[in-house]
């Protein structure tokens, strides 16, 4: 029978280590005690956490040593507190006593210790939540609030101040995500007052000790408020006042731009842009006169042998309230002037001198031409023109001539040289320049009572410098002047009419007699053939143009170039023409030609010329 | 808080003068007032212990002494709620001043090793044990007033002296550790105090504090 013994004792050993050879076994791993916790500051729980148990069944116990006493108790109560926990009642609790708690995991194998654990119980009180919750919904004034109530947790002892609980509540819509916190101190009750909307709330409150850690969050208690808030009509009050106040703003915007506006929605009417178009003449009623000095005299399109020095000019115009509004001492305002009356109505205003209007004709004029970057040098022209008219400005003392030289029209190409082209092309422009330096003289402002001057420079030029263009007054204000008188239909018997023949390199105009086609106008008195005004002295103070008689060529004056009242050249006229006072019937357009090109290519000026209307 | 604490006993000096022709202040106040003073006394020996273990070596916490070795373990303090409810109100305020009384020279030592403490947050602590003191001191008046108002028995206090040297040690660790111990040791009775102090406020109150 023993032997019988022994064989099964030794198979089951076999059978044991076998199945150890499988599955390797270990004793078992540090078990590690998590947290101990004591809801009323009586109890108390202490929780850990096995290890791995090296595949035996393995035991746990808790062994714990007050702080005063060298005895090792075991815990008393494994199962009150769950799985893995070891329960302290209230006999075994004491308070203020620390306590050297530790974890000893057993197997077959062996025995694993956890770290040792010190605690006092006074600071480790955790409670329960509060109980009861309580929430109804009040009125005061008629604005709804909750009124929540609850209880201490039933375990802590707060009657007899063993315990001192504060209590914290949340609250918020079913619909919302964000709670709303109220800290309520050690008082059971609370009113919330902050409701903003009916609907279903949700309230929920918590408790700490004073010197301890807070409980878990109560069960939720739902409530349902009424939705009766007159808020929502304050609302539309505020939103009212809020539209209204905008509405203000943008009146008193509106109002403050109702200048830019106007012009923006009501753009002015554009003036009539034809060359010779008098409004006084229109006012004084008089209509043979109107329309007369709307014929312009053509120029002899053959005539001009030479080309090259040739200037197209073109109009230009001055203004007299332009003029007025410009006198001012600041020069930034008045290039800001400058550039806000450009924007004015252009009514009576020169084609040219609508740069609007003319940009486009320039254009147009521009596409025959074989370049285009000549059409883009004359827009940077323009441009800049519009820019040098400021810098012009202090060098004038007194006024300021609103030019509008930027409009300058592109020269049709006649093969010439372009060298020749462009120096001409820079007198011409320091010549049109000129002329409003000239007309800024104080003396000549009073004459400048006409409409329009008009004169326009064309060329192709790249960059004038104000100072060489305010420098040079020259004879070109001989146009302006001649234009001027003309609409007001009186005529001298002493006029004579010259046409431009051509601008010859020392800057000067020269001039000869229309001889041609002076029968055409009823007033326009033969000249002698002999005689030949071929260049032009200068214009006088009474804005009369001083023509010189020479021999018919080459002798020029060199008196075109400085002051604006004429220089007084080698030459001098036997009789001056005096052009601008007593206007003519004829018009005059002085333009210099370059190359010899017709004027139909330049814009509007062209247009005057062209063969359709009589010309002196 | 210290200041509030000077203020409150200062005016509770002359609120009792004055009244105590009159009539007596409520004790219920003065208690409240009390236990205010105790649970901020309690809170800021927590902070200070939570900044000193910040940077505490592991070491210490091995061969620090044992709490056995405050030198107030011998006041016989009860150890469980059913006996400190059936101490008596008196002998709980004299439990309660015994205890603060003890540490008033303690404090000054902390006090003074706080400024030479090598630890990090070694200026917070010394700020902190200031204030420990002003307000120790203040609850210390504060209590001296009550117990005229609870007996004779109030009045006694049991002497605890402090034998621990004036100096806590010269190397880093060994400070560590006897400030740490210390500051353990006002932990504890600063939260007995405080309890006291609580129980005495609910005896006396009649609001539905309690």
């Amino acid at each position: 029978m023993m032997k019988n013994v022994m064989e099964v004792l030794f198979l089951l050993m076999l059978l044991f280590t076998v199945h150890a050879k499988e599955k390797s076994y270990n004793p078992p791993e540090k078990p590690a005690l998590t947290r101990c916790r004591s809801p009323e500051k009586e109890t108390f729980t202490c929780w850990w956490e096995p290890g791995s148990d090296g595949g035996l069944p393995t035991t746990y116990a808790l062994y714990y040593r007050k702080e005063n006493s060298e005895t090792v108790y075991e815990c008393p109560d494994y199962h009150t507190a769950g799985e893995n926990s070891c329960f302290f009642n209230k006999n075994d609790t004491s308070i203020w006593v620390n306590y050297n708690i530790s974890v000893v995991a057993a197997n077959a194998l062996g025995r694993a210790f956890s770290d040792p654990v010190d605690i006092d119980v006074v600071y480790i009180v955790k409670p329960n939540p509060p109980e009861k919750l309580k929430v109804a919904v009040m009125e005061d004034k008629g604005w709804p609030f909750l009124r929540v109530s609850w209880e201490p947790p039933h375990k802590a002892d707060t009657r007899s101040g063993w315990i001192t609980l504060i209590y914290e509540l949340r609250v918020r819509l079913e619909e919302e995500d964000d709670w709303e916190m109220h800290l309520a101190g050690q008082q059971k009750m609370f009113n919330i007052f902050s409701l903003r909307s009916g609907g279903k709330y949700l309230v929920e409150v918590r408790c700490k000790p004073d010197h301890g850690f807070w409980s878990e969050w109560s069960s939720t208690s739902y409530i349902n408020v009424p939705d009766y808030f007159p808020r929502e009509k304050s609302m539309w009050i505020l939103v009212a006042a809020f539209s209204a106040f905008i509405f203000l703003i943008l009146t008193w915007l509106l109002h403050m731009n109702t200048h830019r506006l106007k012009h923006c929605i009501l753009p002015p009417v554009p003036g009539p842009k034809i060359k010779g178009f008098d409004k006084q003449l229109l006012k004084n009623g008089k209509s043979d006169e109107f329309f007369s000095a709307l014929v312009v005299p053509n120029f002899p399109e053959a005539s001009p042998s030479k080309y090259e020095d040739m200037l197209v000019v073109e109009f230009f115009e001055v203004k007299e309230q332009e003029l007025m509004l410009e006198e001012s001492n600041d020069l930034l305002d008045g290039g800001l002037k400058y550039e806000s009356s450009r924007s004015d109505s252009d009514s009576g205003r020169g084609s040219c001198d609508s740069h609007t209007l003319l940009l486009d004709k320039c254009r147009e004029a521009k596409e025959e031409r074989q370049t285009n970057r000549d059409g883009s040098l004359i827009e940077k022209q323009i441009r800049q023109k519009d820019r040098k008219e400021e810098a012009i400005s202090p060098d004038i003392s007194s006024g300021r001539v609103k030019t509008w030289p930027s409009l300058y029209s592109p020269l049709p190409q006649y093969g010439s040289n372009p060298l020749d082209k462009q120096s001409s092309l820079e007198m011409a422009k320091q010549h049109s320049l000129s002329i409003s330096s000239f007309l800024t003289q104080p003396g000549t402002k009073d004459a400048l009572g006409l409409s329009y001057m008009d004169f326009c420079l064309s060329n192709k030029q790249n960059h004038v410098h104000p100072q060489t263009q305010v420098q040079t007054r020259s004879n070109v204000n001989i146009s302006n002047i001649g234009h001027k008188h003309a609409p007001a239909g009186l005529h001298s018997p002493t006029t004579q009419y010259v046409e431009v023949q051509r601008v010859n390199k020392e800057d000067m105009v020269l001039l000869q007699p229309v001889l041609s086609r002076c029968g055409l106008i009823e007033d326009c008195p033969h000249l002698p053939k002999g005689e030949d005004y071929s260049k032009v002295k200068g214009v006088d103070y009474d804005n009369r143009l001083l023509l010189q008689r020479e021999g018919t060529g080459e002798d020029m004056c060199s008196g075109m170039d400085q002051e604006t009242n004429g220089e007084r050249g080698n030459c001098y006229t036997t009789s001056t023409v005096s052009i601008m006072q007593k206007p003519t019937a004829c018009i005059y357009t002085v333009m210099p030609i370059q190359e010899g090109m017709a004027l139909t290519l330049n814009g509007y000026v062209d247009t005057a010329n062209m063969g359709n209307l009589p010309s002196c | 808080m210290a200041l509030r604490k000077t203020d409150g006993s200062k005016l509770l000096m002359t609120v009792v003068c004055l009244v105590s022709a009159c009539s007596s202040v409520p004790l219920s106040d003065l208690l409240d007032r009390a236990s205010q003073g105790s649970d901020k006394l309690h809170a800021l020996s927590t902070t200070l212990s939570q900044d000193l273990n910040s940077d505490f070596p592991p070491i210490g916490r091995l061969i620090m002494p044992r709490p056995a070795m405050c030198h107030t373990s011998s006041l016989q303090t009860p150890s469980d709620k059913e006996q400190a409810l059936q101490v008596s109100e008196s002998d709980l305020l004299s439990l309660a001043r015994s205890l603060l009384q003890a540490w008033s020279d303690p404090l000054l030592v902390l006090s003074a090793s706080a400024n030479t403490l090598q630890h990090p947050a070694q200026s917070s602590i010394s700020n902190k044990i200031q204030e420990l003191q002003q307000h120790s001191k203040s609850l210390g008046d504060g209590l001296d007033v009550l117990s005229g108002k609870m007996g004779p028995a109030a009045q006694t206090i049991s002497s605890l002296p402090f034998s621990g040297a004036n100096d806590i040690g010269q190397d880093r660790i060994s400070q560590l550790i006897n400030f740490n111990f210390l500051l353990s040791c006002f932990r504890r009775d600063s939260h007995k105090i405080d309890s006291f102090l609580k129980v005495l406020r609910c005896r006396a109150s009649q609001t539905e504090m309690c």
